[in-house]
């Protein structure tokens, strides 16, 4: 992933003057920036604080950065290094202290990272798919899921292709060059629902 | 990554990745959109260094004199903006001292510009209302943009 030609060529149209390959760069990695301030257990205001201060420094650094790729690092880096600036300084009551986070800070960021490509890959190759079949997962992965007969009246459609279907959509989500690129990554990222993105 | 998953984990991942787009509120999204803004614009970024309000504990030994005023220090690589609000005005000094011109910048947009004297001085009334920024122009070719700020 820390070659992903997307990132890197998102990189340099946004370090030209293009405000698109921006505004896709901050909707791929807001999610990631915003995470981990939650992590550190910010307000939303310092979280603001944080987010702004992290863009800025990101829009400096844009034609700087010696390693396009490794945005997401970057990002979490800075937007970790931000918010203990945040937390130490906040510290200033006893009972401030006592709720300081407790986590291996290098550890959830380089899970934090990981999680993020996937998650950012996964967005990109949904966003790709036909509307048909963004329609159906989007309803399979609502919170609570839509039920099949639900799906069937919805979409027009008669429940007993409701299972090939899905079958068939994840298969091209599986198989976009989004999550084809992933693939080459790393490996190390638990299954959903025990990450830390759970 | 995904190669050994079903189409069950590829199903949750998913819905991870979807969830998680959807706990950032639209606003971030919009406030990362926006410092594009600042894109070309050849300031360098003052970060807040002291703040009264956050450092209290730590300054009471020190300051305990004026613990009830609201002093802020930013600091870029080349100067420092010192920021002490007194009743409806806040007033600032240039460290090293010298002249130039600030402006103050609103998220809307709204710029206002106030001079600094020869030595370092300057005063922005009223404060603004909500979060805003200092861009300083000193005399001998320094810009310098602060974080927000909120008084």
């Amino acid at each position: 992933m820390r070659d992903d030609p997307s990132v890197v060529a998102l990189v340099a149209r946004a370090a030209g003057s293009d405000q698109d390959a921006w505004n896709e760069l901050v909707e791929r990695y807001a999610p990631l920036v915003w995470t981990i301030c939650t992590r550190y257990r910010l307000s939303s205001h310092d979280i603001e604080d944080v987010g702004q201060n992290v863009w800025l420094l990101l829009v400096e650094q844009l034609g700087k950065l010696r390693e396009p790729a490794a945005l997401p690092g970057w990002l979490a880096t800075t937007t970790s290094r931000e918010c203990l600036r945040v937390v130490t300084t906040a510290q200033r009551t006893a009972t401030r202290l006592d709720d300081a986070p407790e986590f291996a800070a290098d550890v959830m960021i380089d899970e934090e990272i990981l999680l993020a490509e996937r998650d950012a890959a996964l967005r990109l190759a949904f966003a790709e798919l036909q509307p048909s079949c963004r329609q159906l997962l989007g309803m399979l992965i609502s919170d609570p899921p839509h039920s099949y007969s639900q799906i069937s009246e919805t979409m027009g459609i008669p429940m007993g292709s409701i299972g090939p279907r899905r079958a068939r959509c994840l298969e091209r989500l599986r198989r976009s060059d989004t999550l084809i690129a992933l693939g080459t990554g790393g490996s190390e990222i638990n299954t959903p629902g025990g990450g830390p993105g759970a | 990554m995904l190669d050994g998953w079903d189409h069950e984990q590829l199903l949750a991942a998913l819905g991870e990745a979807v969830r998680a787009r959807q706990a950032v509120p639209d606003s971030f999204i919009d406030m990362g959109k926006g410092a594009y803004a600042w894109h070309n614009i050849d300031a360098e970024l003052a970060q807040l260094t002291y703040d009264s309000q956050r450092d209290r504990h730590s300054a009471a030994v020190t300051r305990s004199e004026t613990a009830s005023i609201r002093a802020l220090t930013f600091t870029s690589a080349h100067l420092s903006l010192e920021l002490e609000v007194t009743g409806s005005s806040l007033l600032g000094q240039i460290i090293p001292l010298r002249s130039g011109t600030l402006e103050v910048q609103t998220r809307a947009g709204v710029t206002t510009t106030t001079p600094v004297d020869e030595i370092g001085c300057f005063a922005i009334e009223p404060i603004p209302d909500g979060p805003f920024r200092l861009r300083c122009h000193t005399a001998d070719g320094d810009d310098v943009l602060t974080g927000w700020i909120t008084l």
